[in-house]
């Protein structure tokens, strides 16, 4: 598990960008930031830790559909600290744009494409979207994202 | 003119002329629906696309549609050799939202269960590798010992490939001393057997010749393109989620995390075997240090509706770290489930790794990923009552009209 | 060192695979198997009927000629083994515990199966 003092060298590191503090279970920290500061963050870890210290674990998409935005989460794995730490940014709902950080870790190219293919979150700067990736012919030509909440499929 | 610029033309530009080589969703060379577009020079291979979406079922969305009890049954389903893995995310992932602690005996079953679990999933990797470099007599071989393993999940869970184990709250099941008599026997007479193979994935020069030097992932590509399990362990980078979570029983139980330095897909197979006979050591402390108690959950008393809140659970299925994310708003359905799966991270940004090398070795880089392509998509219903293979729109599987299988 | 003495070995000696129509799989006592509801204890609450996974339990009037006093609904479960998945929720979560299980695996059949017969049966 993480120590105080690693936490507080993270939160020293990324001290600019954070907006408020959270704890996802089992404490794991969270930190919220401003959409547009993604590429900055990512490339500030990486910069301070080292290229081989850390990797992308996971890219979630959440609709909520009452709060009218869509929450984006990134989970960064730190091998040296050996826990994984949550960055929260959260798009408007009807314009749903993100800036891509696949020339940083190239290992984001997977969760970009699914969360494309299944929420319609366009990530900018990101060649490779398209449609077929996951979802079959069917309803990708109905233009319909499959995961949405207020969508039946 | 045209003869007269060509003969003061002073430079040559050679254009390579590549050829298209589907190595398609049917072949004979992989066993998984997956689309490698290998671009290929003469025999030299210069660029590949991966195609996936051949077997897209939907999951996230069923799981959405149903109650806690049911997913649970549902993310057993995911993946038919990692099913024990899911089921232990799944399960834990809740229990951290609504704050239930199992029994330390029931915590020492989950690790008996699927550690047994990873013995068999190596064995059958490895009897693949055998088998697609032509080396049949061994597959047939590790697939006769692979039986003994499935003999005893039997044993210890009443099914022999999904073995329905966890519960929120501890397991189902519990094992008295004939049991552990059985098990103890089964393992004394798997490990010499394990041992032959790992020394003959050594030795060997059929399997060694087409092995060594293949593939080679440096460790700085391996992390930054997301790899995980075995892979990065293959070359070089010490990361393991059962060392770092610490999870159930695993700060009690002693065991070594292996590494090894090379980096080509010789090194990735040792590292199964490896993991394998470190999973026996590891079965045989716990079957004689169990401790007592109750490990059997009660079903009937256990709560219908769960609390909010959200919560991120990881393990170490065979392939990698597997994760599942989880937020709950209210009611007794999960708002949002994630999974997701060490293979939807190894295949799909692996293609970088096979440039440079002939067409003969493509076969052999992928099936050193592991490839589990039901675990990477998650659909394709099969309705079996009338024998024919119909398309099932999402609106059936939303609704929860199909029935599961 | 070289696989060779391994495969002559077995050469010489028979085979290890098990004719299976003809002689029977070694197999556990509380292997997973047929499960069918008994009619003494049920009292038709259709818990099992709610939980099943698979949605494959429907719930059946008795016939007129039983009548018992613990099962005022007069409702029995009816397992439909084609589609079962054989999970035993519906056993565990039984609050009088009124299924009996076996470990009958030989279920194939090309037409369906119910778990009706066996379950009349047990009240004679």
């Amino acid at each position: 598990m993480l120590e105080v003092s690693e936490i507080k060298e993270i939160e020293d590191i990324l001290a600019n960008y954070i907006v408020k503090k959270d704890v996802v279970k089992p404490n794991r920290p969270a930190f919220y930031i401003d959409a547009n500061n993604i590429r900055d963050v990512i490339a500030l870890l990486k910069q301070r830790l080292g290229d081989e210290a850390i990797y992308i674990s996971n890219i979630v998409g959440v609709d909520k559909v009452s709060d009218g935005v869509i929450e984006v989460n990134y989970f960064i794995h730190l091998i040296p600290f050996s826990n994984t730490i949550v960055i929260k940014t959260s798009i408007p709902r009807d314009n749903p744009k993100i800036p891509s950080i696949i020339d940083l870790l190239p290992g984001a190219y997977s969760g970009e494409c699914e969360t494309y293919d299944l929420l319609g979150v366009e990530f900018m700067g990101n060649k490779y979207l398209r449609r077929g990736f996951f979802v079959p012919t069917d309803v990708t030509s109905k233009n319909i994202f499959p995961l949405r909440k207020d969508v039946k499929v | 003119m045209e003869s007269e610029a060509a003969e003061k033309a002073t430079s040559l530009i050679k254009i390579p002329i590549t050829l298209e080589i589907p190595i398609g969703p049917q072949h004979p060379a992989i066993h998984e629906p997956v689309l490698l577009k290998v671009y290929a020079d003469g025999e030299e291979v210069v660029g590949v696309d991966i195609g996936t979406g051949y077997n897209h079922r939907g999951v996230e969305k069923l799981l959405e549609n149903n109650t806690f009890y049911k997913d649970k049954f549902i993310t057993s389903r995911i993946c038919g050799i990692c099913n024990t893995v899911h089921e232990n995310c799944f399960v834990r992932a809740v229990e951290y939202i609504s704050g239930m602690e199992p029994s330390a005996r029931a915590r020492y079953l989950r690790v008996l269960v699927m550690e047994l679990e990873r013995i068999h999933s190596h064995m059958l990797i490895n009897a693949i590798m055998a088998e697609i470099i032509g080396f049949d007599t061994l597959f047939m071989y590790i697939m006769r010992d692979r039986e003994l393993v499935m003999k005893a999940k039997e044993i210890v869970s009443g099914g022999r490939v999904l073995a329905e184990f966890h519960m929120f709250g501890g397991v189902r099941r519990d094992i008295d001393d004939v049991k552990k008599e059985k098990i103890l026997d089964i393992l004394k007479k798997l490990e010499p057997r394990l041992k032959y193979y790992r020394r003959l994935f050594e030795e060997d020069p059929t399997i060694t010749k087409r092995l060594m030097e293949i593939g080679i992932l440096r460790p700085r590509d391996v992390v930054s393109h997301g790899m995980v399990g075995p892979i990065l362990r293959g070359s070089g980078v010490k990361s393991d989620v059962r060392a770092e979570d610490r999870y159930d029983a695993y700060n009690e139980v002693p065991f070594n995390v292996i590494v090894k330095g090379e980096g080509d897909s010789l090194a990735r197979m040792l590292v199964r075997w490896d993991e394998a006979l470190e999973s026996l050591e590891m079965c045989r402390y716990i079957l004689e240090h169990l401790p007592s108690g109750s490990a059997v959950v009660d079903e009937r008393k256990l709560p219908r509706v769960f609390p909010a809140g959200e919560s991120f659970a990881r393990v170490e299925a065979p392939r990698g770290e597997l994760t599942y994310y989880i937020q709950h708003i209210k009611g007794d359905k999960p708002y949002r489930v994630k999974v997701r799966t060490p293979s939807f991270n190894n295949i799909i940004n692996s293609g970088f790794s096979y440039l440079r090398h002939s067409i003969a070795d493509v076969p052999v880089i992928l099936v050193s990923y592991d490839p589990c392509i039901s675990c990477m998509e998650r659909a394709i219903v099969v309705d079996l009552k009338n024998g024919t293979e119909k398309k099932v729109t999402f609106r059936d599987i939303a609704m929860g009209k199909v029935r599961l299988r | 060192m070289s696989i060779i003495r391994d495969v002559i070995r077995n050469l010489l000696s028979k085979p290890i695979t098990i004719e299976y129509p003809r002689k029977l799989t070694p197999i556990e006592k509380d292997f997973r198997g047929r499960h069918y509801a008994d009619l003494k204890k049920c009292t038709g609450c259709s818990l099992c009927a709610i939980e099943c996974p698979s949605n494959c339990i429907s719930m059946e009037k008795l016939p007129e000629n039983i009548k018992l006093r613990h099962n005022p609904r007069g409702l029995y479960p009816n397992i439909n083994y084609m589609s079962c998945v054989f999970c035993y929720r519906c056993v565990k979560v039984c609050p009088v515990n009124a299924y009996i299980t076996t470990n009958e695996y030989r279920l194939s059949s090309v037409k369906e199966v119910y778990s009706k017969e066996l379950t009349i049966q047990t009240v004679g």
